[in-house]
């Protein structure tokens, strides 16, 4: 049975959250790619007349705003769905670069031991003992604000956790007697740690990823608050939810409807990858 | 010593813990030390003695896992050096190692197709439809069904897995294979299945075995020889029949008194002899014979001066001051 195949059975016996779950992430990922066929407006465009109107407001040209308008006159549905592609964009960018930095180090340090363990496990603890915020203060200093700095940031200075999960792992899996006897067969370096060790770390380190996620999409908003990361007028759910903050009391809309996509779309990722984690464990396979 | 399968000549294995930082190095342990013994062809050779005597640790030094720190170890004629990948990786393709645990020497993410072919995978002997002929007929000769291939290692149960671990072993064909307790983890029914597989493979296929166990039970039913080791040391090495009948170390003696017999009318008639004392740490051993603390016969000739093998006229070896002739 091919993995494809497998995971399909699987989906078919999966309970009915997981359908949905999975149904949600894949609206926001269409979501993401269709933008510009969705958004009914440009999200870009301003109109100083229909500031902060409520959602559903029709104007006297006939136009619909569905979740109303900004502080600037901009049509708030058309800034969520695009700032879908940024946020999930940087998300799934940010988290795939730390995730395959740390993953690579920690198999390293756990496998090869010495000095080569002392090196990389004592530079993740410098890592982690440096404010992320001051480090992507200066990274954007030194090459300026914008996307790629925004990953190369999340990337490099969330790969830490992922490396000390990765590490922890290797050095209990490496001790098993299914690895020495992959050594006695005359497996070595790469073979070794991709085939042997790697799949039999993936559970753990998936679970940091997901939990990851949704960390990243908070960290581009924090990051985009303080003008270092996305920058205006391209929207991101970040940048609307720090600029709708200012507004909390008078047009609650702001923070509503991005926070809102924000959080269900961290939920079914983090739903998705519990699921994923469980079931790519041949152990729990379906029965029949 | 030409002709011999394994010819191990005053091994020793020593691990030394490494003083660090604010810390003094601590005496090396003796794991293994000035350990001598060979195997012939077809042979099998019971390796007995009590958890942490360095059974294990000899047989992971003759397969290079653990480097040697002083003798010399010969598999096949080619001496093992741990640091040498070329001529490790032809050591391991004349003497491979069946593991203790079944559930653990498989990989669960690897088809047990995937995990038997892997040696010669791995070292280019066979790919595609010649590989997957020669691991449809190694599972037939460990007894399993060749579609079973693609199948992982949790749909098994453990002396399925076993023989599992013996087709991956059996892949390169060894003239050696180290059995390091193949049996203890399993359920004693399923014990006799594994053994007799054994047994019959090697008179097919004629390797030899090296077979570490700490159950005489099992060694007395599929060994040619035994060595008995205490504490790093071989105490006793004799044929099977000469020492199953006429034991002389007094530890072996010990060993066989502790072993129950089946019969309880025999197990109450037989003499029991308790062992006193503690066991020394393999770290510091006491200057004479490491058995003197626990030895019912112990002397002071026994407390200030190591005993060495001696051959007997019957063919076995006592490292003993005071074994009756």
């Amino acid at each position: 049975m091919s993995l494809a195949a497998n995971l399909r059975t699987r989906l078919s016996r999966a309970p009915a959250s997981i359908i949905i779950m999975a149904g949600l992430l894949g609206a926001f990922v269409l979501m993401a790619l269709f933008a510009p066929l969705l958004a009914p407006f440009d999200p870009a465009r301003q109109s100083l007349i229909q500031r902060l109107r409520p959602p559903g407001h029709t104007t006297a040209q006939g136009l619909t705003y569905l979740m109303g308008t900004d502080d600037l006159g901009r049509d708030l549905m058309s800034r969520v769905i695009h700032g879908a592609r940024a946020s999930m964009l940087v998300a799934v960018a940010s988290v795939s670069v730390s995730l395959l930095i740390g993953s690579a180090l920690g198999m390293l340090a756990g496998w090869r031991r010495g000095w080569v363990e002392v090196a990389i496990m004592r530079f993740v603890d410098i890592m982690l003992s440096i404010p992320a915020i001051l480090l992507a203060v200066l990274a954007v200093a030194v090459v300026g604000p914008g996307f790629q700095t925004l990953i190369l940031v999340l990337g490099l200075t969330r790969w830490p956790r992922y490396a000390r999960v990765a590490y922890a792992q290797t050095l209990q899996v490496a001790t098993l007697p299914y690895i020495r006897a992959a050594e006695l067969a005359g497996a070595r370096g790469p073979r070794l740690l991709l085939r042997h060790i790697l799949p039999n770390i993936a559970g753990p380190l998936l679970v940091v990823a997901t939990a990851e996620f949704g960390l990243m999409i908070l960290f581009e908003a924090s990051l985009s608050f303080l003008g270092l990361g996305i920058q205006p007028p391209t929207p991101s759910w970040g940048t609307i939810l720090s600029a709708g903050r200012q507004y909390l009391e008078r047009a609650w809309w702001l923070t509503a409807f991005p926070g809102a996509c924000l959080f269900l779309l961290v939920l079914s990722v983090n739903v998705l990858g519990d699921w994923l984690r469980d079931h790519l464990d041949p152990r729990s396979r379906p029965r029949g | 010593m030409s002709g011999v399968v394994l010819d191990v000549r005053d091994a020793a294995v020593h691990f030394r813990s490494r003083g660090g930082f604010l810390r003094k190095a601590a005496p090396p342990l003796k794991a293994v030390d000035g350990v001598s013994l060979a195997i012939a062809p077809g042979e099998t050779l019971g390796l007995v003695g009590e958890s942490g005597c360095g059974k294990s640790t000899l047989a992971n030094a003759i397969l290079g896992l653990v480097p040697l720190t002083g003798g010399r170890i010969e598999v096949a004629g080619r001496a093992v050096d741990s640091a040498d990948r070329v001529s490790l990786s032809a050591i391991r393709s004349d003497a491979q190692m069946v593991f203790q645990d079944p559930a653990l020497s498989l990989n669960p993410r690897l088809s047990i197709g995937a995990a038997i072919g892997e040696p010669l995978l791995v070292r280019g002997l066979a790919t595609g439809q010649a590989l997957r002929d020669r691991v449809a007929s190694l599972l037939k000769a460990v007894g399993l069904e060749p579609d079973h291939a693609s199948r992982f290692p949790h749909a098994f149960s453990g002396g399925q897995r076993q023989r599992i671990v013996i087709a991956r072993a059996l892949a390169l064909q060894p003239k050696l294979v180290i059995c390091d307790e193949p049996v203890s983890a399993l359920d004693v029914s399923v014990r006799a299945q594994i053994l007799n597989l054994l047994v019959d493979l090697q008179r097919e296929r004629g390797m030899s075995y090296l077979f570490v166990s700490h159950d005489l039970s099992v060694v007395r039913h599929i060994a040619d020889r035994v060595a008995v080791m205490y504490l790093g040391r071989i105490v006793e090495t004799a044929s099977m029949s000469v020492l199953f009948g006429k034991p002389r170390h007094p530890y072996t003696q010990a060993l066989l008194a502790a072993a129950p017999e089946p019969d309880p009318v025999r197990q109450r008639a037989k003499p029991r002899r308790v062992l006193d004392g503690e066991l020394p740490s393999p770290a510091n051993l006491p200057p004479g014979c490491a058995f003197s603390s626990r030895c019912p016969l112990a002397s002071d000739l026994c407390r200030s001066e190591r005993p060495t093998l001696s051959a007997r006229p019957d063919g076995a070896s006592v490292a003993c001051h005071h074994a009756e002739e």
